[in-house]
């Protein structure tokens, strides 16, 4: 399903890793753990076909292009990258999806309660003052958008860093219930996050095999 | 205490030295001009010119070029000193706000911030804001100096312009929503540019390039309708008080003519009305144009928090 073949990869002149091999069969869940800076970030982004691999092959569902990768996978990233429009804009990025479906990741993502409290719902202006949501907020719209998007391939980077204990275990149960039939390279400092995982990996042991 | 006032006080030598410049360069002028003026009426009056006269006129002229050019000079290193408490203020205020009390520290923000209202505020200050001192000191200097030469003639000037000033000054009010209408929507571009490129791995993966494009395209269409309804009616403005701003200048000529064949007043006065006249009006018409750059400059202000 994903498959990276020696890859390597520098941002400009700083090489990031060399000799990358990561495989990763369909609906394996597999997490991906290393220390800050080590790049996973980098590597989830290569997968999604953000960018590109200076070597190195990577295939993914069977395609090496990496637009089309993009339209395979689905991310919840590091940084929400919210934009200025409704919150229902942010989760569908402007595809129509049946209401019940928005409803269920607003739930499965722990947003409805909050929802509930506005006075636009689901239709409130995010705008010009993103800057006033939690993080937690953003971050749960983030992941509330990657499960509205219907790919078998789900990229996590650290999806619940800035929930707090309950939003976290909630959220974690729901992603782990959304992915059965899914596969999923999570990447996370908390090891206890990867429970039931097939394989969790250090990055270091990704690196010259 | 408002911005400007802790810009002025910060650099309160360099605002003083811009301030004794501009009076200086202007006196200076005015007596040059005076002076060409003597030499006018002894030419015209066939009388002799003394060695004496010629040096002081030359020390005048040397004098003039001399602090007109310091004025400049100073004008503009305070302009830029202003400039830089300006932002350098406004970093040190960021750094106190990521300690702690205000969350509303987001890129975005303060993107736009930087972009706009500091760029638009350093442009003015290092443009325009050091000139109204010395276009003030010249205007008024000039004012009481041709009211003593000739009453009649200053009113001549005056009153019509006056009328013109008051005219542009109505239509000008009507300006200050759309100026602040075009930047609200400026900022939301800003903004929209600025979260497009930020987001743009989650654009690409979530195909949402029909989505950002539209939301871009509401903000840019919202931002050019008023920019355009803006610029329209000041193009309308500034080429009215063009137009009407030459009549005090028609009048001086005819009734300053009449006046010197009718032996009433000298050749040299009405060159020096005519001289001095550009200094005086160029205050005045000039008035709304000021006004209006200063309250886009104070308002641009309002929004910058400096430390
Ligand atoms: N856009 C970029 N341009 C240049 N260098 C970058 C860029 N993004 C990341 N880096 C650098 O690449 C290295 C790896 O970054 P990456 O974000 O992949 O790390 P990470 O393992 O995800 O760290 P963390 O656990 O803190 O999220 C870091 O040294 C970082 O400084
Ligand atoms: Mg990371």
């Amino acid at each position: 399903m994903i498959r990276l073949e020696k890859v390597s990869f520098s941002y400009d002149k700083q090489e990031i890793f060399r000799d990358l091999s990561l495989h990763v069969e369909k609906n394996e869940k597999v997490g991906i753990v290393g220390e800050s800076g080590c790049g996973k970030s980098t590597l989830l982004k290569l997968i999604a076909g953000l960018y590109l691999p200076s070597e190195g092959k990577i295939c993914v569902d069977g395609e090496t292009d990496p637009a089309r990768i993009s339209r395979k996978v689905s991310v919840v990233m590091q940084a929400p990258m919210l934009l200025p429009m409704t919150i229902m804009e942010n989760i569908t990025m402007g595809h129509e999806y049946p209401a019940e479906r928005i409803d269920r990741v607003c739930e499965e993502a722990q947003l409805s309660k909050w929802i509930g409290t506005l006075s636009e719902g689901i239709n409130t202006y995010l705008g010009d003052r993103s800057d006033e949501l939690s993080g937690g907020q953003a971050q749960r719209i983030a992941i509330a958008r990657a499960m509205c998007k219907d790919a078998q391939i789900i990229l996590l980077d650290e999806p619940t860093s800035a929930l707090d204990a309950e939003n976290t275990a909630a959220v974690l149960e729901a992603l782990r219930r959304y992915t059965v039939d899914k596969t999923v390279v999570h990447v996370t400092h908390r090891p206890e996050h990867l429970k039931g995982y097939d394989r969790i990996l250090k990055m270091e042991d990704l690196i010259g095999k | 205490m408002p911005v400007l006032k802790i810009l002025l006080k910060r650099n309160r030598i360099w605002v003083f030295a811009a301030i004794l410049a501009a009076l200086v360069s202007n006196l200076s002028q005015m007596f040059y001009f005076v002076f060409v003026g003597k030499l006018v009426d002894k030419i015209a009056g066939r009388q002799t010119i003394e060695y004496s006269f010629i040096a002081i006129l030359a020390v005048f002229m040397i004098a003039n070029v001399v602090t007109v050019s310091l004025n400049h000079y100073i004008g503009h290193m305070t302009a830029e000193k202003m400039a830089h408490s300006l932002r350098m203020g406004y970093a040190r205020k960021l750094l106190k706000k990521t300690n702690g009390e205000n969350r509303s520290c987001d890129a975005g923000q303060i993107m736009s911030v930087v972009q706009n209202e500091l760029a638009q505020a350093d442009a003015y200050l290092g443009n325009t804001f050091f000139d109204i001192f010395s276009m003030t000191f010249s205007g008024i200097l000039v004012l009481v100096f041709l009211l003593f030469q000739n009453a009649l003639l200053t009113m001549t000037l005056l009153i019509p312009a006056i009328l013109i000033l008051v005219y542009v000054l109505i239509l000008s009010k009507r300006m200050t929503p759309l100026v602040s209408e075009t930047q609200n929507a400026k900022n939301r571009m800003n903004h929209a540019v600025y979260s497009t490129v930020h987001a743009f791995p989650a654009i690409r993966i979530f195909d949402g390039e029909k989505l950002a494009m539209h939301t871009f395209q509401r903000e840019t269409t919202d931002w050019v309708r008023s920019a355009t309804k803006l610029e329209r009616r000041s193009a309308l403005y500034n080429s009215l008080s063009g137009v009407l701003s030459g009549i005090p200048l028609l009048l001086l000529l005819l009734a300053g003519g009449y006046m010197v064949l009718d032996g009433h007043i000298m050749l040299g006065t009405l060159i020096v009305f005519l001289n001095l006249q550009k200094s005086l009006m160029g205050f005045i018409m000039n008035l709304p144009a000021w006004i209006g750059g200063f309250k886009i400059f104070t308002a641009n202000l309002t929004r910058i928090e400096i430390e």
